[in-house]
C-alpha cells in the first residue's frame, strides 16, 4: 500500500505535528504513515481523506504485488 | 480536558521521580510511613490525572501494544512451560537432577510453573473467547 499523505501534506501547507493534531494521532504515527512503516486504520484513512476533501483511494494506493510480495 | 498519552507519559515519569525521591529520603530517615504517604499520593494524583482528563490513545501505539503483549504471551508461556516440565519430570523418572539434596524445593517450583502455564492459557482462551464473541464471531448468523 503506497500513499500521497506528503503530497496533499505539502499541498495544503501542514506539517507533520499539525496535520498529527488535526487527526488525534502522534507525530511518530503519522511518520510511520508517510514512510509506509504502518497500515492506518479505516477510520484513521477517512479522517485524512475527509481533512484533503479527497476520496480515501485518492490518498492511498492499494498494490497488489504487496500482498503477493507477504 | 483532552491529553495525549505522551503528556501523560511525562507525568508518570515525574511522579516516578517525585515517588522515588521521597522513597530515598524515607529510608534513609528510617520512616516507614513517608515511603507509603508517598506511594499512596504518587498513586492518588494519578488516578484523578486520568479520572480528570481524557487521553486519547494513538492507534499506532495500541497496535504495538497488541502485537507485544502477544509476542509477551508467545515467549513467556512456553518458556515456563518447558522450564516445568525441565523441573519435574527427573523427580517423577527416578533421575532426580534437579529435585534431590538442597534443591528439593526445584520441584515444588516447577509445580508453580506448571500451574502459572495452565492459568496463562486459560486466561488467553476466555479473553479470546470473549473478545471473539465481542469482535462478531462465534455467531450463525448469515
Amino acid at each position: 500500500m503506497k500513499n500521497k499523505i506528503k503530497i496533499y501534506r505539502a499541498m495544503h501547507d501542514l506539517t507533520q505535528e499539525q496535520l498529527a493534531d488535526k487527526i488525534g494521532v502522534s507525530r511518530q504515527t503519522v511518520i510511520a504513515i508517510e514512510n509506509d512503516k504502518y497500515l492506518p486504520s479505516l477510520g484513521l484513512a477517512f479522517k485524512i481523506a475527509n481533512l484533503f476533501h479527497v476520496k480515501v483511494e485518492d490518498i492511498f494506493i492499494y498494490n497488489k504485488e504487496d500482498e503477493y510480495a507477504k | 480536558m483532552y491529553m495525549n498519552s505522551k503528556r501523560y507519559k511525562q507525568i508518570r515519569i515525574f511522579v516516578a521521580i517525585f515517588i522515588s525521591i521521597t522513597m530515598s529520603i524515607s529510608v534513609n530517615l528510617n520512616s516507614y510511613l513517608l515511603g507509603i504517604i508517598a506511594v499512596l499520593v504518587g498513586m492518588l494524583f494519578l488516578t484523578l490525572v486520568r479520572s480528570k482528563t481524557k487521553i486519547t490513545v494513538d492507534e499506532r501505539e495500541k497496535t504495538i501494544r497488541e502485537k507485544a503483549a502477544q509476542l509477551t504471551y508467545a515467549i513467556f508461556t512456553p518458556t515456563i512451560g518447558i522450564g516445568s516440565f525441565i523441573l519435574l519430570i527427573p523427580s517423577y523418572s527416578g533421575l532426580a537432577v534437579f529435585s534431590k539434596g538442597e534443591f528439593t524445593y526445584l520441584e515444588s517450583l516447577g509445580m508453580i510453573f506448571a500451574y502459572l502455564t495452565l492459568f496463562l492459557i486459560a486466561i488467553y482462551s476466555l479473553s479470546y473467547h470473549f473478545l471473539n464473541r465481542k469482535y462478531g464471531g462465534g455467531g450463525n448468523e448469515e
